[in-house]
């Protein structure tokens, strides 16, 4: 397969249909639309409970941990795709290789869980 | 490479064992492992190894950093004295083992034949740093030491990073042998030109972490801001580390391209010894001037890296010794003091706050002294030596204005470093009996000892590196 | 038994090829470029950090370039290893940056100036 870049023309036509469409809609319905705004109307929700205070309020540094500790192990997973790649080559050494890795994965996850890190409630 | 699972898994063995033991068996169990591990890096003396699919090497070399390495990391846990009695904010269990982390990062960066193992251990190491310096967390200057550190660390990491990717892209190899054998194999000239940028910003990317000038502002930042016992830990592990790694970078592999990078790492070096010297002697506080101490000392083991003779390696290894032991020392002595001073004076880590430190603390005020004369480079002392045998190296080698330069930056070094012993012995002040624990004790006496053995029997140690 | 993504999957270090290895080059010393440029320029502790994440992904770019023309898989595994190293590095960053902001309310690194003496 032998791309020339003559080929990639369809793209860009879509590409800039597509572009075409949505900036020719916002600015016909921010012309045509009708606006009246009320009280009423720009609250957040038009029913229901009343809002309280602002949407940017900090939210509890519990999540921060819980995240950083979701990127730390999710991003081990990396190590994994070229095993799976090569998994039939790499053999029992390999597989006995990654279950060391995964063990200390799970020796730091214990960690945190005696750390007390994942308890909601304190 | 034994050492590094062992450490790893002590590591991880004594972040759970904090869970159950008090701070002082924890240090007890530290020390343990280190001299563990130490004992499983001689056992591999005399012989060279291939190891994790020829990443590492380690031989004769890599085996005298690791265990230099190690005993800086002995000295520090003997001098931590369980960090202190905070129950609320200290953990030294994380510190204990993040302390071990970080000696295995160091310790694959002494034997690293592949450049991912180079990025892996000073990474390990770097990161593992930014942790303790940001451990004081209530602490603001210890705050601002933190974020800088990760901030000028992680830049520095970019720049070794693309330097290993440019030379990569022109070598077609990470592996040391592998670069080497494209680089004997292609004639000069067809080798692409962006070869010669990787290196310089590969040895930008190190001379950061070593705090070579002009990359050195924010070292003192961070040496003051860090609690003093990881700023010892720094200054030692850190930079022996560093210094195996350029060795093994600029000199083993690219020493064929020194003409490509020779003037550039020689302007390093100059302004590097004239910088750190003649900052030290502005400065007021002890520890600043320690930090800016480790910045010239910086300067003089460059010098050696830019002769690149034979004798290269063993030079760097002897000055790092004697540097490690005296700078090990020479913090711990500041810390009891600092820590004795606070509440009692407005700056504890001033000059002023040692005054009338021989008095009632003749043992402190005498390792104080003997450790800055080591620094100080004052015969009987290792630092001389080292000092000497470096400049025995670039007189072989007809470089005689730099050695003029850094002759006469050691006598800046005399009168900074005599500042500290004349408030310890000559200002008067009031300080009573400092008591201190019995670890510390030895580990004081053990480096004072090796100091002045190192300074009276250089050769000693000489004939085995 | 070889399919046909098999044949594409293999074709892609020639696609690759396509494009001249100086453009990658270029490209991603740019990257590297505006990356050291916010690291210099800007205050933000978090723009700073992000500018540094910029030069790291500059050199993963590169080293990919350079794996798929060498056809060696090493420089991409080495991607790996930036990628893995860089989300600890982000860990610790993040945290140091929680801990200050914790402390002054701001992660202006402008303000941070407590060592100057």
């Amino acid at each position: 397969m032998n791309y020339q870049p003559s080929d990639f023309l369809p793209i860009f036509v879509q590409l800039a249909a597509a572009m075409g469409f949505i900036v020719f809609t916002m600015i016909v319905t921010h012309i045509l639309g009708p606006r009246r705004s009320t009280k009423l109307k720009d609250e957040a929700f038009e029913c229901g409970i009343e809002s309280q205070g602002d949407a940017r309020t900090p939210i509890s540094i519990k999540y921060f941990l819980v995240a950083i500790l979701f990127v730390l192990f999710d991003i081990e997973i990396v190590f994994m795709y070229p095993w799976a790649v090569n998994f039939k080559q790499l053999s029992w050494t390999g597989f006995w290789e990654m279950a060391v890795f995964m063990g200390l994965l799970l020796a730091g996850f214990v960690y945190v869980i005696k750390k007390g890190i994942l308890k909601w409630e304190k | 490479m034994t050492p590094v699972i062992a450490l790893s898994l002590f590591g991880i063995i004594n972040l759970f064992l904090g869970f159950t033991f008090k701070r002082q068996s924890l240090q007890v169990v530290t020390l343990l492992f280190i001299i563990c591990s130490m004992a499983l890096t001689a056992m591999d003396w005399n012989h060279e190894y291939l190891w994790f699919g020829d990443m590492m090497k380690t031989n004769n070399l890599s085996i005298n950093f690791s265990l230099i390495i190690q005993l800086a990391g002995l000295l520090v846990v003997a001098f931590s004295n369980g960090f202190g009695k905070d129950e609320v904010y200290t953990q030294p269990a994380e510190y204990y083992a993040i302390l071990l982390f970080s000696l295995v990062g160091a310790l694959l960066m002494v034997s690293f034949q592949n450049l991912i193992m180079l990025f892996v251990g000073l990474e390990i190491l770097s990161v593992a740093m930014y942790v303790l310096t940001g451990s004081d967390k209530r602490n603001l200057r210890s705050n601002e030491a933190a974020l800088k550190y990760f901030l000028m660390g992680s830049f520095a990491t970019g720049f070794l990073l693309f330097g290993i990717a440019l030379v990569y892209g022109s070598t077609r190899s990470l592996y040391i042998s592998g670069i080497l054998y494209n680089l004997s194999h292609t004639a000069p000239e067809s080798l692409p030109s962006f070869l010669y940028a990787g290196i310089i910003l590969m040895g930008i990317g190190l001379l950061f972490k070593i705090s070579a000038a002009p990359f050195h502002f924010w070292t003192p930042d961070v040496y003051e801001g860090a609690p003093t016992i990881f700023t010892m830990f720094m200054s030692t592990v850190v930079k022996t580390a560093g210094f195996a790694a350029i060795y093994h970078i600029l000199d083993v592999t690219f020493g064929g391209f020194q003409k490509n990078w020779i003037i550039t790492v020689y302007f390093i070096t100059i302004i590097t010894l004239i910088l750190g010297n003649i900052s030290a002697a502005y400065q007021q506080s002890a520890k600043r001037m320690l930090a800016f101490s480790s910045i010239s000392h910086a300067g003089y083991m460059l010098l050696t890296v830019c002769a690149n003779q034979p004798s290269t390696s063993s030079n760097i290894l002897y000055y790092s010794l004697a540097y490690t032991l005296a700078t090990a020392v020479s913090f711990a002595v500041l810390m009891v003091v600092a820590e004795y001073q606070t509440g009692r004076t407005e700056k504890p880590e001033n000059f002023d706050a040692l005054n009338g430190l021989a008095k009632n603390n003749p043992s402190l005020a005498f390792a104080f002294t003997v450790a800055l004369l080591s620094l100080a480079g004052i015969p009987l002392t290792a630092g001389f030596w080292g000092k000497f045998f470096v400049f025995t190296d670039m007189f072989n080698k007809n470089l005689t204005y730099p050695i003029i330069i850094a002759v006469l930056m050691s006598a800046v070094g005399i009168y900074y470093y005599f500042k500290g012993i004349i408030s310890v012995y000559f200002n008067s002040g009031e300080i009573e009996k400092i008591e201190t624990s019995f670890l510390f004790k030895i580990a004081l006496w053990s480096a004072c000892i090796g100091t002045l053995v190192l300074g009276i029997y250089p050769t000693l140690l000489k004939s085995i590196f | 038994m070889e399919t046909k993504t098999d044949r594409f999957m293999q074709s892609i270090p020639e696609i690759i090829r396509t494009i001249p290895l100086t453009h990658y080059i270029l490209l991603s010393s740019a990257l590297f470029a505006i990356g050291v440029l916010g690291v210099l320029t800007r205050r933000n502790a978090l723009i700073v950090f992000m500018a540094i994440e910029l030069m790291l992904n500059a050199v993963n770019l590169l080293l990919a370039a350079f794996s798929s023309y060498f056809s060696d898989p090493a420089g991409q595994i080495f991607v790996f290893f930036i990628m893995a190293v860089a989300a600890a590095e982000v860990a610790v960053g993040l945290a140091i940056i929680v801990m200050i902001y914790r402390n002054i309310q701001t992660i202006d690194i402008g303000l941070l100036n407590k060592l100057r003496n």
